[in-house]
């Protein structure tokens, strides 16, 4: 190349030039395109994820699995301690394992007794963890269950406990869900004795934040936080953790979920709930004698 | 000898290829679910920047293009941002690289620095210009910083795992065909 720099210059430089004003170009206005018509390139990067991920994860997990394994035996340094704690836990919840046999009798006794019948939509596909986002500035974790499972953006993903994050990004095998911490992420919630509604804000640290809660006052450090269902995002009633105070006097919440390990996660399916669009249209099923009155 | 030139070249670019690939692979394992309050090097943008640095050659305009672009997608970052950024930083180090040859290596640290501190300038600039939302200031400087106390590790692993160095002045005619 550089051997025939100086006899070819005057034909590759201009040619190379030109080649690499239309790959800045190109980028450009892939760039642009981003910024103009998001869903379509977001998209596009997910399909590209959903073909070079997976088809990594056989090397992934032995090297995920090998460096749990070592952070595992760095645990057993304090196991005594911890089989200690355990004990103490264990008897609490014995506990509470009397009070909850008892309330779910009553439970049973009283659903029995109003003929309740449970949602049966809200079923729930279980994915694993694949990857994660792999830059600091992003919180999300790649899971291997995708348009093929029946995922649709925007349902929610819990572990065992409380919520984890939402859908958003899926590929035919593969979907992202953007984590609570994520600086994107924003949840409606509702604050539960009091009974409030709030917004829980990510920004990247382990608690997210709480925004637009009219009365700071009544809500006390270590009231539930429960998804509202508000805009028909969620389904309302998922535990999402504990209200926490930090030292600069900011409301945030202690997440229920684990995220220390996040493994297995369930994928809650939301088949969205009936829209009233008509006033009256529970009272009367045919409602059509005020079709304008309706606000959509 | 000219030929033997031409296959390091390609079988390094390939090399290229499976380096960040494999960087890439490292990032994803699902090991670091917390949110970290601290940032690492970006390996990535560090490993380019040394290579056109030292051997332009081997990482040619488009295979940047592309890698930064994968990498993007894949890493959630606005896509070709960067990787319109790394073939400009690629291009300005490639005309640097015949004044650097008989430089100290702490010219060429200063070099990279002011690369790679360019990067994350232009990067924070453009995003702002298009009004894009942007990772914390304090963890976009710590990254920087992190990168540029890591440029002679990332320079020492290319020097040892890769082969690669500086063009010494006799070989400059063969492209280090002899190697």
């Amino acid at each position: 190349m550089a051997k025939d720099r100086n006899q070819a210059d005057d034909y590759i430089g201009p040619l190379k030039r030109l080649l690499l004003a239309t790959l800045l170009l190109c980028l450009f206005a892939i760039f642009l395109v981003w910024r103009i018509d998001s869903p379509r390139v977001e998209r596009f990067r997910a399909q590209v994820v959903d073909r070079v991920v997976p088809s990594m994860d056989w090397a992934m997990a032995p090297v995920t699995g090998a460096v749990n394994l070592v952070r595992d035996f760095q645990s057993y340094q304090r196991i005594v301690e911890q089989n200690k704690e355990l004990r103490r836990e264990l008897q609490q919840m014995k506990a509470w394992k009397e009070a909850a046999l008892q309330l779910e009798q009553e439970n049973a006794r009283l659903l029995d007794l109003n003929n309740v019948r449970l949602d049966p939509r809200l079923t729930f596909v279980t994915g694993v963890v694949l990857a994660d986002s792999g830059s600091p500035f992003r919180q999300s974790v790649l899971l291997n269950i995708g348009a093929r499972d029946g995922i649709v953006d925007g349902w929610a993903a819990m572990d065992g406990i409380g919520l984890v994050g939402r859908i958003s990004g899926v590929g035919k095998s593969s979907s992202r869900v953007i984590l609570l911490s994520d600086s994107s992420s924003r949840i409606p919630v509702m604050i539960q004795p009091s009974g409030q509604t709030a917004i829980v804000a990510g920004d990247n640290t382990i608690a997210p934040y709480i925004d637009f809660l009219e009365n700071p006052e009544r809500v006390r450090p270590g009231d539930r936080v429960i998804s509202s269902g508000d805009g028909g995002v969620f389904p309302s009633g998922l535990l999402v953790g504990q209200v926490a105070t930090d030292p600069g006097g900011r409301l945030r919440v202690r997440l229920a979920a684990d995220y220390e390990r996040l493994e297995f996660l369930r994928v809650l399916r939301d088949h969205g709930q009936e829209q009233l669009s008509e006033p009256g249209g529970v009272i009367s099923s045919t409602g059509s004698e005020t079709p304008e009155a309706g606000d959509g | 000898m000219a030929e033997a030139g031409h296959s390091r070249k390609w079988r390094m670019r390939f090399w290229y290829c499976v380096l960040i690939l494999a960087l890439l692979y490292l990032q994803l394992l699902p090991l670091q679910t917390m949110p970290r309050s601290w940032a690492g090097p970006d390996l990535i943008v560090l490993f380019t920047v040394a290579w056109a640095i030292r051997r332009p050659e081997f990482v040619p305009t488009l295979l940047v293009a592309g890698m930064t672009l994968l990498a993007d997608l894949i890493l959630l970052r606005p896509p070709a941002v960067l990787a319109a950024i790394m073939v400009i930083a690629r291009q300005l180090l490639k005309r640097q690289e015949p004044g650097l040859r008989d430089a100290t290596f702490m010219t060429e640290w200063l070099v990279a620095a002011l690369a790679l501190a360019g990067i994350a300038l232009s990067n924070r600039v453009f995003l702002a210009v298009f009004v894009v939302e942007q990772a914390p200031l304090g963890m976009t400087l710590m990254e920087l910083a992190m990168n540029v106390a890591a440029y002679p590790l990332v320079v020492l692993v290319s020097h040892v795992a890769f082969g690669i160095h500086k063009v010494a002045p006799g070989e400059t005619d063969a492209m280090a065909g002899a190697t």
